[in-house]
C-alpha cells in the first residue's frame, strides 16, 4: 500500500522517457504531511505553538489526552485520577510496561521528574505551579499531586499538547532537553531543518486498547513513516497536495477550496469551526481602561462586514457571539445581546458621554495573518464613523509579538485562537495576563470557576464569566472561523482537528 | 598583477568588515523579538524575558557587537537562535541547492540568451530582433513568482512532469534532488535570460559597427567567422560582467523562487530568518553573500585578462 509519494525516479530520466515523474511507492507506507513551518522545538513543554503540538504529539505523550468530544481521557495514566472530596489530592495510576524510545521503562519517578520540570519551565505549568503543593511518587506506578488550593482545570492542562506536561525519562531532564525521548507511537529518525522531519514507527510502543476516539484510545501506528515537511507558502502546499506529493496539507487558503472540491486527487477537509478571531484589549494603560469607551468600541463594530471581508466565503466563517460554538458543552448565550450591534450612532453617543477627547485608538495588527488585517481595516472605518480617531499600527508578526508585551504601545491587538477544550486554558480571563483585565466581580467568578469541581456549578459560573466578557468588554470575540486542510482521496483516520495526527491514517 | 590582486583582497576585507557591522546594526534596528516568536502566542512576558536572557539578547548592544566581531574574526558566526545549530553548519546545508540552482539557471539563461542576442544583433531590425526584444521585455517584466506559480501549476500539478516543490525526502539521492531543481531553474533561467540577452545584443551591435569588422568582411572572411570569432570575442567583456553579476545575484539566494518551490537554499533561509528574527543567521548570510559578491567580482575582473589581451592590471 502506498500513501505518500517518493520521487525515486530522477526527473531527467522521467522526462527522457516522456512520462510523469510520479514513481510507485515502495512497500513502506509513508505519509508526507505539509505543515505551515518548521517546529521551533521538539520539546512541547517549551512552546505554545500549534505546529509544535502537531508534530510532537507523535513521539511525546502526556498522562492524559482528549477524546473526540474533548473530554479528558487517560493516555499514560491508567485511568482518570482519584480526586479527594476537597479537590486537593489527585492520585494517578501510571501504566506499567510502557517504554521510552531509548528502551528504558517508564515509572512514577519519570512522571514526577517530568511534572516538576513542567511546573518550572513551561508557560502553562508555571501558571498552575503556585497552586501545587507537591508532586510525589506514592508507589512505583502511582503519582500523587497535592494542591494547595483546588484547581479544576488541572486535568485539562495535563492533557493539553500545547505547553504540554510531557513525560520524559528522568535522566534526560534539565532546563533544556537536548535529545527528546518520548513514549509515543513514532520516534525521530532524522531531521533536516526546513526540509523534513522523518518519524518512524516505534516497535516497542504499547498502545491503549480502547477504541480510538479523538487522540484517546488505540494508536494503531498504521503508517511505517510519517514525514513532516515544512512548506511556509500556502499556495505551494496546495500544489504539493494536488500533485500527489503530500498526503495531507495543513492551513490551506480559502481560495483553494473550489480547486480541492473539483480535484480527483485530493479532498478538502474543513475544520468547522476551528477558532475565533479576537480583539485583545489593553486594560492596563491607555484609552480602553475606560469601560464606557470599551462599550462604545463594542457597539460600533460591524461584525458581519468584518468577517466577510476577512474570509470572503460563508463556508469559512460564522457570525456567532457565544465564546463556544454550537455542540460544545460550554455553549451559552449569556451576555450575547451586546454582540454585533453594528450601531455607530449609539457608539458616538457613548463616546460623547464618556468625554472622549480624540486620543488615537491604536490597533496593533499584522499582515502575516491577512484576515487580521482585513478585519481591522473594516473595523477602522466603522470606528471612525462613530467618532474614534483610529491609528492602525500594521507590523509583522515578530514586531507584534514584541510590542504587545509593552502596554504603552497599543490599545487593541488582533490575534486568534482555536476553541480550547477548557475555558481556563484561555489566559485572557486572568488579571495577570498581558491584557490585564482586572475587575473584582469577574476575578471572583473566575477564581471560583477554577476551584469548583462540580461540573454543573462550573457551567453556571462560566455563564457568568461569559456575561462579564460582554458587560465589561474584557476582550472581543469577532466570530467563528473554519480552517481548511486537504487530504489525499481515499485516506481515512485523519481527524479534522487543530492538531491533526496520523497514527491511524490509512489509504483505502 | 600580484600587487593588484593583493590590493583587491585588502579591499575585500574592508568591505566584508563594513558589511559585518552594517548587518549587525540593521538586524537590531528592526523591531521584533525572537524569544516571543519561539515561545508562541500564549507565552507570558516573563517567559519571554527569561528566554531573552538565556539567548544573551539582554546584553548591552556594544557587548553583543564586540562578541560578534571577535567570534566572526575566528570564523565563528554564532549559533542560530531558531535551529540551535552553528550558523556555519546551517549555511553549509544550504550551499548545495542554491549553488546548483544558480548554476542550472545560469546555464539555461546563457543557452537562451546568447545565441538569440547574437542573432538579433546580426539581424538588427528583423522580425526576429523585434520578437527577441519584446520577449526579453516580457520576461523581465513578469514577476518570477508568477512564472513560478504558473509553471508549478501546469507542469507539476496538472501534467506531473516535475515535483511541485521541495528538495526530496530522506531517501532522495543526488540525482533525485537535482530533479527538484529543474522547474525552478527554468523559471530563473527565463527571468535572467532577459538581461543577458539585451546586453549581448547591445554589445554585439556596438562591435558589429566597428571598422575592423568591416575590414574583415571586405577581406572575404565568412560571416560566421566574422560574428563568432571577431565580434563576439570583442563583445565579451560587457557580457561577462552581466553574467558575473547575475551569478552573484543567484548565488546569494533566489529568494522568491526558492520560496515558491520550497527549495531549502540561502534565499529561503534568509526569508525565514528575517521572519523569525534569527539574528545570527541573518548576519551570517549577509557576510557570506557579501564575500561571494566581492569574490565573483574579482573573478570577473580577472576573466577579462583571459578574453582580452589588451587588459592589463
Amino acid at each position: 500500500m502506498g500513501i505518500g509519494f517518493d520521487h525515486k525516479a530522477g526527473v531527467l530520466a522521467a522526462l527522457l522517457a516522456g512520462a510523469a515523474i510520479v514513481a510507485p511507492a515502495g512497500a513502506q507506507t509513508v505519509i508526507d504531511v505539509a505543515i505551515i513551518g518548521e517546529a521551533d522545538t521538539f520539546d512541547p513543554m517549551m512552546s505554545t505553538k500549534d505546529v509544535v503540538s502537531i508534530v510532537t504529539q507523535h513521539f511525546v505523550e502526556t498522562l492524559y489526552t482528549f477524546d473526540e468530544s474533548w473530554a479528558v481521557a487517560p493516555l499514560l495514566a491508567t485511568d482518570l485520577p482519584q480526586i479527594s472530596d476537597d479537590g486537593l489530592v489527585y492520585t494517578i495510576g501510571i501504566r506499567e510496561g510502557v517504554t521510552f524510545h531509548d528502551g528504558s521503562t517508564m515509572d512514577a519517578a519519570d512522571v514526577v521528574a517530568s511534572l516538576n520540570r513542567w511546573l518550572e519551565v513551561s508557560t502553562r505549568g508555571k501558571g498552575v505551579a503556585g497552586k501545587v503543593a507537591s508532586v510525589e511518587a506514592t508507589g512505583p506506578y502511582e503519582v500523587t499531586i497535592t494542591m494547595s488550593e483546588a484547581y479544576s482545570p488541572l486535568l485539562s492542562l495535563l492533557a493539553f499538547s500545547n505547553s504540554a506536561a510531557a513525560v520524559y525519562p528522568e535522566e534526560i531532564l534539565g532546563d533544556t532537553v537536548e535529545q527528546v525521548v518520548g513514549t509515543g507511537p513514532y520516534m525521530i529518525a532524522e531531521h533536516v531543518p526546513d526540509q523534513y522531519l522523518q518519524l518512524v514507527r516505534f516497535d516497542g510502543y504499547v498502545s491503549r486498547d480502547e477504541p480510538s476516539s479523538g487522540s484517546a484510545g488505540k494508536r494503531e501506528q498504521i503508517p511505517d513513516e510519517i514525514r513532516f515537511v515544512p512548506v511556509p507558502d500556502p499556495n505551494t502546499r496546495v500544489e504539493g497536495l494536488l500533485s500527489g506529493q503530500f498526503a495531507f496539507a495543513d492551513g490551506l487558503p480559502a481560495e483553494s477550496f473550489a480547486r480541492l472540491e473539483e480535484s480527483d486527487v485530493a479532498d478538502p477537509l474543513l475544520l468547522k469551526p476551528f477558532g475565533w478571531p479576537i480583539f485583545a484589549i489593553n486594560h492596563k494603560e491607555g484609552l480602553l481602561t475606560s469601560r464606557e469607551i470599551r462599550l462604545a468600541l463594542q457597539a460600533a463594530l460591524p461584525i458581519d462586514d468584518m468577517l466577510y471581508a476577512a474570509f470572503g466565503d460563508d463556508n469559512f466563517f460564522v457570525v456567532d457571539g457565544p465564546l463556544y460554538p454550537e455542540g460544545w458543552a460550554w455553549r451559552t448565550d449569556a451576555g450575547t445581546e451586546r454582540y454585533n450591534q453594528n450601531d455607530q450612532k449609539a457608539a458616538a453617543e457613548m463616546l460623547k458621554e464618556a468625554g472622549y477627547d480624540g486620543t488615537p485608538l491604536r490597533i496593533l495588527t499584522s499582515r502575516q495573518y491577512e484576515f487580521h488585517f482585513k478585519m481591522a481595516e473594516v473595523a477602522r472605518q466603522a470606528l471612525e464613523m462613530a467618532g474614534f480617531n483610529v491609528q492602525m499600527d500594521v507590523v509583522d508578526w515578530a514586531t507584534l509579538g514584541q510590542r504587545r508585551d509593552d502596554p504603552a504601545l497599543w490599545d487593541i491587538y488582533i490575534t486568534h485562537s482555536p476553541f480550547l477544550p477548557e475555558p481556563a486554558l484561555t489566559s485572557m480571563y486572568e488579571s495577570s495576563s498581558r491584557l490585564g483585565w482586572a475587575e473584582p466581580e469577574k476575578d471572583a467568578i473566575f477564581a471560583e470557576f477554577t476551584t469548583e469541581t462540580d461540573e454543573a456549578r462550573r457551567f453556571e459560573l462560566f455563564e457568568q464569566l461569559q456575561a462579564k466578557v460582554f458587560e465589561d468588554v474584557g476582550f472581543i470575540k469577532i466570530g467563528g472561523f473554519n480552517a481548511l486542510m486537504g487530504v489525499q482521496q481515499g485516506m481515512t483516520g485523519i481527524p479534522a482537528s487543530p492538531w491533526p495526527f496520523f497514527w491511524n491514517a490509512k489509504s483505502e | 598583477m600580484t600587487r593588484y590582486i593583493l590590493k583587491r583582497i585588502v579591499g575585500m576585507i574592508v568591505v566584508i568588515f563594513l558589511v559585518l557591522t552594517i548587518a549587525f546594526v540593521i538586524v537590531r534596528l528592526a523591531p521584533g523579538d525572537p524569544a516571543a516568536l519561539m515561545l508562541g502566542p500564549d507565552a507570558t512576558p516573563e517567559d519571554t524575558a527569561a528566554l531573552r536572557t538565556r539567548l544573551g539578547l539582554d546584553q548591552p548592544i556594544l557587548v553583543q557587537y564586540l562578541t560578534f566581531v571577535g567570534n566572526a574574526v575566528r570564523g565563528d558566526l554564532g549559533s542560530s537562535i531558531f535551529f540551535n545549530q552553528p550558523v556555519v553548519e546551517v549555511l553549509a546545508g544550504r550551499v548545495e541547492p542554491t549553488a546548483f540552482l544558480s548554476l542550472f539557471s545560469l546555464l539555461i539563461s546563457l543557452v537562451i540568451a546568447t545565441p538569440i542576442g547574437i542573432y538579433a544583433a546580426y539581424r538588427r531590425g528583423s522580425w526576429l530582433d523585434q520578437g527577441a526584444i519584446t520577449a526579453a521585455m516580457l520576461a523581465a517584466s513578469i514577476p518570477s513568482f508568477w512564472t513560478g506559480l504558473m509553471l508549478q501549476r501546469y507542469l507539476a500539478t496538472d501534467l506531473g512532469w516535475f515535483p511541485a516543490s521541495g528538495y526530496g525526502g530522506p531517501d532522495a539521492d543526488f540525482f533525485d534532488r537535482m530533479g527538484y531543481l529543474i522547474l525552478p531553474s527554468i523559471v530563473l533561467g527565463i527571468v535572467n535570460s532577459a538581461l543577458i540577452l539585451r546586453f549581448t545584443r547591445a554589445s554585439m551591435l556596438d562591435i558589429l559597427g566597428e571598422d575592423y569588422i568591416r575590414t574583415a568582411r571586405s577581406k572575404g572572411m565568412g560571416e560566421a567567422r566574422v560574428v563568432l570569432r571577431h565580434a563576439l570575442k570583442n563583445a565579451a567583456i560587457p557580457i561577462i560582467t552581466v553574467v558575473g553579476l547575475t551569478f552573484a545575484l543567484l548565488v546569494s539566494g533566489a529568494v522568491v523562487t526558492e520560496r515558491v518551490f520550497n527549495i531549502p537554499g540561502m534565499g529561503n533561509l534568509v526569508v525565514g530568518a528575517v521572519l523569525r528574527r534569527d539574528y545570527p543567521i541573518i548576519q551570517g548570510t549577509l557576510i557570506v553573500v557579501a564575500t561571494l559578491y566581492v569574490v565573483i567580482n574579482l573573478a570577473t575582473d580577472l576573466l577579462y585578462l583571459v578574453v582580452d589581451k589588451r587588459v592589463k592590471y
